[in-house]
């Protein structure tokens, strides 16, 4: 399982933790994501994040 | 309810009588004119103010969200001409690399750049580096009965914070300050051209100084793992960041952290010691303390002038025409209590669910010091809470006075708390 970042707001994904808020289930990777997802701290689009390995 | 008052193209219209954020009565009990605005005028031309005021949530949010409004005052329709190349100094070209001014496509790479000097992680890191900073300004207030919230608090962590974090020497402190109030200043189309001339003159001794830095940096074998040399080593596809665009961070992190900051620290403690059920709620339960840091600020809403977007295109908005090249004010202050996103708005609860909230904005301008805020606010708070458990404010509403004349916000600048300290430990 990988973690994505927000490069606007430094929000991570976790894909073990999916977003339940915003409708995505824990274990979903984020290419599985949908396209309209956006990122629950600051609204930007998914095209806004890059894998995190830090 | 009042109707909005339409001009012969059928814009909804308002002036100051019906929002004056430089008003007395607005500064000391502003949600009366936000209800207002948001039940009445949620979009309208402020005729005094010459620009869009959007005040509900749902349209600060559209605004905010939406690239057409972009937060470069070069594209406003009043902005002065673009000095020639010659005549530009350090200022204008930090301005011209910064996040304010450049293309979507450069803001998101400059993010890029620039995230890993402000990410949650690293942010988490720089509560070592500033613990000290807090506990000193605690310390100084020692075994007093009773201490002035701005002066020995706000007035002092957030300059030092930012400084000690880009690594200004402790004893440049004053220097630094000049230069975030300047810096600050130089970027409020609110102030008159001769007053914001005035502030941009006053950036250019500290943006000196930064360049003398940076230069040391780049001399160096290794830049350094701090904030500076972060940003000096960051890379991205083998591209790095230029002296302009550091300075237009510095310049960011300043406007974001240090003025504004300020009120953070105020507006937590007044809002926690008005609410004696919530500041009881969060020292049981210290764990929401995340959520209770925005709600604090959702809560307490210091700011009193917008956020400004400006359009790049003529747009039909919310049933309105905006030209090309106006300005937007964006009244997120109002948004934060607006009861059609927010149950009873006025009300603090610590345990509220906050999502979709606009405290630090939203889209791509996305506030970039919001994790160096919170990390700032908790370690405040939580040596207030443990030094002062029994706080109250004095008479009731802390003797509470307001700089009226601040440039952006309803700037607490006397909060009086009563410790209760010797009480309590005489109880004991």
């Amino acid at each position: 399982m990988k973690k994505w970042i927000c490069v606007i707001c430094g929000h991570i994904y976790d894909e073990a933790a999916g977003d339940p808020g915003g409708g995505v289930a824990p274990g979903t990777r984020f290419e599985d994501v949908p396209e309209d997802w956006v990122c629950p701290e600051c609204g930007s689009p998914k095209s806004a994040f890059e894998e995190y390995t830090g | 309810m009042t109707a909005p008052v339409a001009n012969p193209i059928g814009r909804a219209e308002i002036n100051g009588l019906i929002f004056n954020p430089y008003s007395k009565d607005f500064i000391r009990n502003p949600d009366p004119v936000w209800q207002r605005l948001m039940k009445d005028f949620p979009i309208a031309w402020h005729k005094d103010l010459q620009m869009w005021l959007v005040s509900s949530h749902e349209l600060c949010d559209k605004v905010l969200k939406d690239n057409r409004f972009s937060p470069n005052f070069r594209v406003w329709e009043l902005a002065p001409p673009p000095k020639a190349e010659a005549d530009k100094n350090d200022f204008d070209f930090a301005f011209e690399k910064g996040f304010f001014a450049v293309t979507p496509k450069e803001h998101l790479r400059l993010r890029k750049l620039t995230m890993p000097a402000f990410s949650k992680p690293v942010m988490g890191k720089i509560d070592g580096k500033i613990r000290d900073l807090v506990e000193d300004c605690f310390n100084a207030i020692g075994d007093a009965e009773e201490f002035d919230v701005y002066e020995t608090l706000a007035n002092k962590i957030p300059v030092r914070s930012i400084a000690r974090m880009i690594g200004v020497d402790t004893n440049m402190e004053e220097f630094f300050h000049e230069f975030a109030v300047s810096v600050i200043k130089s970027t409020r189309i609110n102030l008159g051209v001769k007053e914001r001339d005035a502030a941009m003159q006053g950036t250019l001794p500290g943006f000196k100084y930064f360049r003398e830095q940076i230069a040391a940096r780049r001399a160096l074998p290794h830049p350094g793992d701090d904030f500076l040399g972060s940003l000096v080593g960051a890379t991205d596809n083998g591209e790095k960041l230029d002296d302009y665009e550091i300075l237009s961070v510095v310049f960011a992190l300043i406007t974001a952290g240090s003025d504004t900051a300020t009120d953070l620290h105020t507006f937590l403690i007044h809002g926690l010691l008005k609410n004696p059920d919530q500041y009881e709620l969060l020292k049981q339960k210290p764990e929401l303390m995340e959520n209770a840091i925005i709600e604090l600020l959702r809560y307490g809403s210091f700011g009193k002038m917008p956020f400004f977007r400006f359009a790049t295109e003529d747009i039909e908005f919310a049933g309105q025409h905006i030209k090309k090249g106006q300005a937007i004010g964006v009244n997120i202050q109002s948004a934060w209590h607006d009861p059609a996103k927010w149950e009873n708005p006025n009300t603090l609860d610590i345990t509220r669910r906050l999502d979709g909230n606009i405290v630090f904005g939203a889209g791509a301008h996305f506030c970039i010091g919001t994790y160096l805020v919170r990390v700032q606010g908790m370690l405040m708070l939580k040596e207030f809470m443990k030094r002062y458990p029994h706080a109250e404010l004095a008479d009731g509403d802390g003797r509470i006075d307001y700089e009226y004349t601040h440039h952006n916000a309803r700037r607490i600048n006397k909060l009086i708390v009563k410790t209760n300290a010797k009480t309590a430990r005489k109880a004991a």
